[in-house]
């Protein structure tokens, strides 16, 4: 077991955003959470990040107690994330950026640029290495955070809705790199709305609605969820039959 | 990537700096050239951690102010050399760069401005009061030189000399700086503090370090101003002048950038000599408004300094490779 | 008897810090934005006054309404050519904005009306009270119950009027607010309005009771600052607690320690809180 979060809640004064979720992940896991806006799942996975504190709750990650630790020690321990919105080094090029990646495994420089240049090819960044981040659009943006958190070498990757407002070449793009960085031993989290997304990558689907998991299991079966669809009623998505 | 600027410019102002005493050999020009000398190197320190890491102190003078009083100080209470309170003055500085830090860096950067503002009159008042360091009279270094040790000169020609080695060093550890993770981080910082965390930039501590070598820079600054002066008082030491100067001249030229601060008191440096001359005595009054004034006009208009301003109107040849 | 007395004078004058300094709270808690400039704001109310005084002849309610109204004016116009631009932009030039502001305003100040300390002439709140063995300048005292009156006047701008609680939103959330077809651009402006408003109306009253020179907006900006951390950013009632506490302890000090102390008492108010509370007495840190 990679990361465990155990009733995990969330308040803000009376306002309870998460309350008491649980989420198992083994290694080599691919997980989604999913479920209509403002239903907690972002919140969810900013705790697991360590980016904001839980309210009550515990999370192990690999036999670490991380409940309380900053993001920083998340990373160290092996948990990146990305933003929901692009949070890029905008003034920096798109290699700086991944080197400050880098740089956690890689104190020297010379060692991180050689991984940089690494992912960089991996993530088709390549030819892009020394334009500046703000020059590119939000897709690109959404590709150096996940370039530049792969290079920390994370086990634990959440994504959080990287792969929204693509066009549908760049949503097969963006789901195939997704997929090889599963494949290459990344364990990973992601949370998003497009079910083209879910359905295609992952293995197992956590549903949330108002602060709690109302469903959970693989997404053939999430989707034929009477409670799962009474959640999303009215924003137009349905169950595919595969 | 980032190599050596091989910039002909650089070479060309450095062999500038070189021979212009030699040319310029002038008691005036010699004072307006170590004094540009001096504002650079404050300013360059400043821009370890108000440029790079983005962490506006609006207070450095206390840093200047300590490095300026403790060779004078030791040289009264004990006739050492001047020299000798410079590491003294270093390894307060550092002391107290935690002290405010570790608290602030946790909150927003404003904490951070205001601490720098309320410890720096804090020390000056203080300083004012207490008459081991002088209280508002302030401290004499030796008046005439018991050896070359006291660097005691008669002529300002050997502090030209000395403050340019200082300014180089600087600029070299400045740069060496940039090239490392040291460097990257402060940048990351600077630009979006909770993407830095989340790739592990231990955030409190890379703030805390680039203040300390801030700190100790613009200490050793403050010594040589007081050497070279032979005299320091609560205002040239600790006052807002000191602290506004160094500020005004980093973000007039760039902050965050390697020259940006040399270039920045190039054109501050005889721009001040020229109101001060002109103006006679309301001078330093009407400084602080022209300051006032300019320093609102970069926040507003273009608080990357001349460099970004370059960056943006020069033609796509003669823009730099990269930005700070 | 003369403690009590420094104790209510302490207050009184604690009672104008939380005036202008409920105007700061107000902003910082709405934007995030700090105002380095908002004692010069204050400072500036008091020369209004003087101004009014001088060449119009004009007693307390013209003053003060000549403070009020410029100090608005001045809030918003800062607001709308200087913040509104540098709110959303890099750290270092919201600070260097309104700390370039602050210098730009004091040392005009200075050229203009140089360093010497001024007092507004006799007006019809001259002489001294006597309430119950204590003495004090009935400036001070009417100018201290103002100044409680005007601040807990805002309070009730903010917590029970249609526009208080539309400054109020957008303060919570910003794109909630939007939604609610309230414009954040045209109320920051306003909260910009109001900061300079009652910073205006504090210094006016205290120009009724106390000295100054162009050199009091360094110490009223930071005095500001310490009490919107102590009393926690964006509460009024906070703001007002925490003035007057701090007034007191500065009186106390001065009192005890000597009044070069005053300035000093503050700012060590100040290291100390960062070190031991920077969360405050009560509001959001």
């Amino acid at each position: 077991m990679l990361l465990e979060a155990k009733n995990v809640s969330k308040a803000f004064g009376s306002f309870r955003a998460v309350a008491g979720a649980d989420l198992t992940v083994d290694n080599g896991d691919i997980i989604g959470l999913i479920g209509p806006n403002g239903a907690g799942k972002s919140t969810f996975f900013n705790c697991i990040a360590g980016d904001m504190p839980v309210t009550t709750g515990q999370i192990m990650f690999d036999g670490q107690d991380v409940t309380r630790a900053s993001p920083e020690v998340h990373a160290v321990a092996g948990i990146g994330r990305t933003f929901q919105v692009p949070a890029t080094f905008e003034d920096m090029t798109v290699l700086d950026n991944v080197m400050v990646g880098a740089f956690l495994r890689h104190p020297h420089r010379n060692d991180a640029r050689e991984h940089a240049r690494t992912i960089l090819e991996l993530t088709g960044l390549g030819r892009l290495a020394q334009q500046r981040a703000r020059s590119l659009g939000t897709p690109g943006r959404k590709r150096i955070e996940i370039a530049r958190v792969l290079a920390t070498s994370p086990r634990l990757m959440l994504l959080d809705e990287a792969l929204a407002g693509l066009t549908p070449t760049e949503l097969l793009d963006a789901i195939a790199l997704v997929r090889k960085i599963h494949e290459s031993g990344v364990t990973i989290v992601i949370v998003e709305h497009i079910m083209e997304v879910i359905m295609t990558l992952t293995r197992r689907v956590l549903v949330f609605n108002q602060g709690h998991v109302i469903a959970s299991g693989k997404p053939d079966d999430v989707v034929k969820n009477e409670a799962v669809i009474e959640a999303y009623l009215g924003r137009g998505h349905h169950a595919r039959r595969r | 990537m980032k190599n050596i600027p091989t910039n002909w410019g650089v070479v060309v102002l450095g062999a500038c700096l070189l021979v212009y005493p030699m040319i310029f050999s002038g008691a005036f020009y010699l004072d307006i050239g170590v004094t540009f000398l001096l504002a650079a190197i404050s300013a360059s320190a400043w821009n370890i951690v108000g440029g790079y890491a983005g962490q506006v102190s609006v207070g450095h003078s206390i840093f200047y102010g300590f490095g300026a009083y403790c060779p004078l100080l030791f040289y009264q209470l004990f006739g050492w050399p001047p020299m000798a309170g410079i590491p003294i003055g270093i390894a307060l500085s550092i002391a107290v760069a935690i002290l405010i830090g570790l608290p602030t860096f946790r909150l927003s950067g404003h904490y951070f401005s205001m601490a720098t503002i309320a410890v720096a009159e804090l020390i000056r008042i203080f300083t004012g009061t207490w008459d081991l360091v002088g209280a508002a009279i302030g401290l004499q270094g030796p008046a005439v030189a018991r050896g070359w040790w006291d660097l005691t000169f008669r002529g300002e020609l050997p502090y030209y000399y000395i403050f340019l080695v200082v300014l180089a060093l600087l600029l070299f550890i400045t740069w060496l700086m940039e090239q490392r993770r040291f460097g990257y981080y402060l940048r990351a910082i600077k630009t979006n503090e909770r993407a830095a965390r989340s790739l592990g930039v231990p955030v409190l501590q890379t703030k805390i370090k680039a203040l300390a070598l801030s700190a100790v820079f613009t200490s050793i600054a403050g010594s040589l101003y007081s050497i070279k002066t032979g005299f320091i008082d609560p205002e040239s030491g600790f006052g807002i002048l000191v602290s506004v100067q160094m500020v005004i001249i980093a973000a007039l030229g760039g902050a965050g950038t390697l020259f940006g601060p040399l270039v920045g008191a190039l054109i501050l440096i005889p721009l001040q000599t020229a109101t001060n001359t002109w103006f006679g005595g309301g001078g330093s009054g009407l400084t602080f408004i022209l300051y006032g004034g300019i320093i609102v006009l970069i926040a507003r208009f273009e608080p990357g300094g001349l460099f970004d301003l370059w960056d943006r109107i020069a033609p796509k040849r003669w823009r730099r490779g990269h930005a700070a | 008897m003369l403690l009590l007395q420094v104790v209510v004078g302490g207050l009184l004058l604690g009672a104008i810090y939380a005036l202008f300094s409920s105007g700061l709270t107000l902003i910082w808690g709405m934007m995030n934005v700090i105002n380095f400039a908002h004692g010069e704001f204050v400072m500036l109310g008091m020369y209004v006054a003087l101004l009014v005084v001088v060449w119009l002849g004009g007693g307390p309610a013209a003053f003060g309404t000549a403070a009020a109204i410029a100090l608005f004016v001045l809030g918003v116009v800062v607001y709308a050519g200087l913040i509104r631009h540098v709110m959303r932009g890099p750290m270092l030039a919201q600070i260097l904005s309104t700390f370039g502001l602050a210098l730009l305003l004091r040392y005009t100040a200075f050229w203009i009306f140089s360093a010497n300390f001024v007092s507004l002439p006799d007006t019809s709140l001259s002489g001294t009270i006597n309430l119950g063995g204590i003495l004090l300048p009935v400036a001070q005292l009417v100018a201290g119950v103002v100044a409680i009156a005007f601040t807990i006047a805002l309070h009730l701008l903010l917590t029970r009027t249609n526009i208080g609680s539309r400054l109020l939103a957008v303060s919570e959330d910003r794109s909630a607010a939007m939604l609610m077809g309230i414009r954040p651009d045209r109320m920051q402006a306003l909260a910009w309005g109001l900061a300079g408003c009652a910073a205006g109306i504090a210094g006016a009253l205290m120009a009724t009771a106390y000295p100054w020179s162009p050199s009091v907006g360094e110490t009223f900006g930071l005095i500001a600052f310490v009490v919107v951390a102590f009393g926690g950013f964006g509460s009024v009632p906070g703001a007002l607690y925490a003035g007057l506490i701090i007034g007191l302890i500065q009186a106390v000090s001065a009192f005890w320690f000597g009044p070069i102390y005053k300035d000093i008492i503050v700012y060590s108010l100040f290291v100390a809180l960062l070190w031991l509370r920077p969360q405050g007495l009560m509001g959001k840190a």
